[in-house]
């Protein structure tokens, strides 16, 4: 089994990951020549299934398994992982390999840096970076400077940016667990129905601040069913959302209007257009609405996946589902597809 | 009456608090040693494998000083504080740390300090503190009046040395993940490899719980002096090496590091305008194969520009013995239960993990190991450089802790939708 890849998009990785990780602390990462298979399913709540392209986070790929179409399955914490890939940020280059250290498996990220780039500045594109004459405008450590003169250190400038441009390697080792097949076969993505209403969120930060405090008001209001509240939220096909708490002693909602009730592809469809369920909510008017509840808890952990700063479509199943997909855009390559992240929302009936 | 009075200014008040935040993540209490010309801040570790000492150049740091020798303290005046307690004071409402609604008007202006003690009068550390509004707060601290305990660092026997700008070495240690609990710093050829790593026994079904293993390779360039053996491994406690680091940068000045083998004690120290700051950490570790090949490099006029901090501090009091700095007799114990460095060297072994781990059985046999290397709690995980942005943060109450800990179970998740209700 061998897999070895340079890694781009690196900061939305690292976004990746730290959504991932508001749900769950392991993901479960399924690698095959086209596709990379994000899946987080957590006890209970939430789960984030998705397929990126390969080449949305790897390039110069090489995959060897004795598994059946070539892929691998591996389990691996995402805390170290996110903190890995936190180090390479901002690097000039890097790259992931699946190795043995001492008998345990490993993920092990090779990451080329160089001081200056390591800096929370240095987002600079990575072929630029060690190239980029020193400059007390550009330079985030341009005071350095400074203070070596203040101590009356004897570092010239030139020496000092001379030493910068030094390389480093850093090597991460990420534990993983390698998973059987057999292992795998067990999980499956929930099934998808054709939804009663789907709605683009408004900015989910404007969304997730607003229901955080709905939940924190329940949480703070007491009662016996405040240890998890939950909230209602309701959409329709014209440009409605909603999201409500009813606790004893409140009945607080909040609205949106004017949001985009997207085009349905046609082709896409399993049943013709006009007997599309969403079809029969947008003639039923703009009292129609789908409504489903969700834990406060569970919700503000979904609602991380702003920080992935794509587009958030909402797909609502009348007392039954509710699914999110959430579009990530290439932030190094603009013209590239969005990939899209499926939330399976932890969601209960009236 | 004031056997001491000395006034802080505002950027006075800021590096004092500095010293003492670093001092806190040592021990919770610190030793004052003042005398006519010089005042100290030292702590030791409760392990003692750790020592730092902060002295102020008195002239230029304090906006007045005075002492005022009397009774007991003809030539110095020494107590031992708790840090806390002291740290609280210059953090008064000055907002400075939480950036939130900052009230300029709040910020401490400066601080007279008046220690008193003696016949008939009461131990007591008086910090008068006067804020830009013109509040004026008057704490009174209690102190114990305790001999310091100061760690002696033998500079002739320290062979090796380098030095490195602080905010590179940070910049370094800021890549290395939690849950880790010690550094190993090997020298190679032309490059030196920190690695960071952690000893801690892990189950075969628990193997993701381990935390990331992080190893950066430094071109020697980098440095702006180093003269050390090669293939000598060197391991530090990492806890004490992010403490030293932190402040080392605040300075932003060269950092400068000097030791011997492994089971002797490493110096670390920089200064700024008008604070030298000394550290001395137990070290373990294995010898390479070669003692006589160095790894070297030297930068003209780069080199001991830290030469002002003085080989050893006092020669100090009665729990010297237990210090780092043992005594010859304590010296001769310590090398008949460590093997001799010579025949420890295994110059195959590939394996620096491995062979730290075996030297940290020894150092625990011969050097009272320090109790505290617990990974640090996930609060303080996030690191300058690693700050997340907390918006994003699910909302959470404090007895939750339970649900976050449950781990998925592939195995068991045959059935994954089914508390959901009514769904799909």
């Amino acid at each position: 089994m061998r897999f070895h890849s340079d890694l781009k998009n690196i900061r939305t990785f690292a976004k990746l990951t730290a959504a991932f990780s508001t749900l769950e602390k392991l993901v479960w990462l399924r690698l095959s020549d086209e596709t990379a298979h994000f899946t987080v399913v957590p006890d209970t709540g939430s789960q984030i299934w998705s397929t990126l392209p390969m080449d949305f986070l790897f390039e110069n790929c090489t995959i060897q398994s004795a598994e059946p179409s070539n892929t691998i399955n591996l389990e691996l914490s995402l805390q170290p992982l996110h903190r890995a890939l936190k180090s390479a940020q901002g690097s000039i280059s890097a790259s992931l390999r699946l190795t043995k250290k001492k008998g345990v498996p490993v993920l092990s990220m090779t990451i080329t840096t160089s001081t200056k780039s390591s800096s929370k500045f240095g987002n600079a594109p990575p072929a630029a970076a060690p190239l980029k004459p020193p400059s007390s405008y550009d330079d985030p450590f341009g005071d350095v400077d400074e203070d070596f003169q203040a101590a009356g250190a004897e570092h010239t400038h030139l020496e000092t940016s001379l030493r910068r441009e030094h390389e480093k390697i850093i090597t991460q080792d990420i534990p993983i667990r390698v998973l059987h097949p057999d292992t795998v076969a067990s999980t499956v993505q929930p099934s998808l129905q054709e939804p009663d209403v789907h709605i683009q969120l408004p900015p989910l930060l404007q969304l997730k601040s607003i229901s955080d405090r709905f939940t924190k008001l329940a949480l703070a209001s007491g009662g016996s069913s405040s240890k998890s509240p939950r909230l209602e939220i309701s959409a329709n096909m014209h440009g409605g959302l909603r999201v409500r708490i009813a606790t004893e002693t409140a009945d607080i909602s909040s609205a949106w209007t004017d949001l985009d009730n997207p085009q349905l592809d046609p082709a896409q469809l399993r049943v013709p257009i006009e007997e599309h369920p969403s079809t029969k909510f947008r003639d039923r008017g703009p009292d129609s609405w789908a409504s489903i509840y969700v834990d406060g808890k569970d919700w503000s952990r979904v609602l991380s996946a702003g920080r992935l700063e794509g587009r958030v479509i909402a797909c609502f199943c009348h007392n039954q589902s509710l699914v999110l997909y959430v579009y990530i855009p290439h932030y190094d390559d603009g013209a590239a597809d969005d990939a899209v992240l499926t939330y399976h929302v932890q969601a209960y009936s009236a | 009456m004031a056997i001491l009075t000395f006034t802080l200014s505002e950027e006075g008040v800021t590096a004092f608090r500095d010293a003492l935040n670093c001092l806190s993540k040592f021990s919770e209490d610190v030793s004052i040693e003042a005398r006519k010309d010089s005042f100290f801040l030292s702590t030791m570790n409760t392990s003692k494998s750790a020592y730092a000492s902060f002295r102020f150049a008195t002239n230029r740091f304090f906006g007045r000083y005075q002492y005022q020798a009397t009774g007991q303290f003809q030539d110095k005046f020494y107590c031992s504080m708790y840090i806390r307690g002291l740290i609280s004071l210059f953090r008064s409402r000055s907002g400075v740390e939480s950036r939130g609604d900052v009230d300029k008007q709040t910020i401490i202006d400066r601080c007279d300090i008046a220690i008193e003690d003696g016949e008939g009068v009461k131990s007591r550390f008086i910090a008068r503190i006067i804020f830009r509004n013109g509040l004026t707060a008057t704490h009174r601290l209690p102190f114990e009046v305790s001999m310091p305990v100061h760690a002696k660092f033998n500079r002739q026997e320290a062979l090796y040395h380098w030095s490195i700008s602080s905010r590179t070495l940070k910049q370094l240690v800021d890549h290395f993940g939690p849950g880790t609990e010690y550094l190993e710093v090997n020298t190679d050829g032309d490059h030196v490899n920190f690695t960071c790593f952690s000893e801690k026994t892990i189950s075969d079904d628990a193997v993701l719980k381990k935390p990331l293993h992080t190893s950066i390779s430094v071109e020697t360039d980098e440095f702006d002096d180093i003269d050390v053996e090669d293939k000598l491994q060197i391991v530090v406690s990492i806890k004490d090496i992010r403490a030293i680091t932190q402040h080392a940068a605040i300075t932003g000045n060269a950092i400068a590091a000097r030791y011997s083998l492994p089971a002797r004690p490493m110096q670390l120290s920089y200064a700024s305008d008008a604070i030298s700051c000394e550290f001395l950490i137990m070290t373990v570790g294995e010898r390479g194969g070669n003692p006589a090949q160095r790894t070297k490099k030297a930068r003209k006029g780069a080199s001991s520009s830290n030469n002002h901090i003085p080989p050893h501090l006092e020669a100090t009091s009665r729990r010297t013995s237990a210090a780092p700095s043992q005594t010859s007799a304590e010296i001769q114990r310590q090398q008949s239960e460590m093997p001799p460095p010579a025949s420890s060297r295994q110059p195959s072994n590939p394996t620096p993990r491995l062979s730290a781990a075996k030297a940290s059985a020894s150092r625990i046999g011969a050097f009272d190991f320090r109790p505290s290397q617990r990974p640090p709690p996930p609060t303080l995980r996030s690191e300058s450089l690693f700050v997340d942005d907390e918006a994003w943060e699910p909302v959470r109450d404090e007895d939750e802790d339970g649900d976050e800990n449950a781990r998925l179970e592939w195995d068991h998740s045959a059935d994954p939708v089914s508390d959901l209700v009514n769904c799909w």
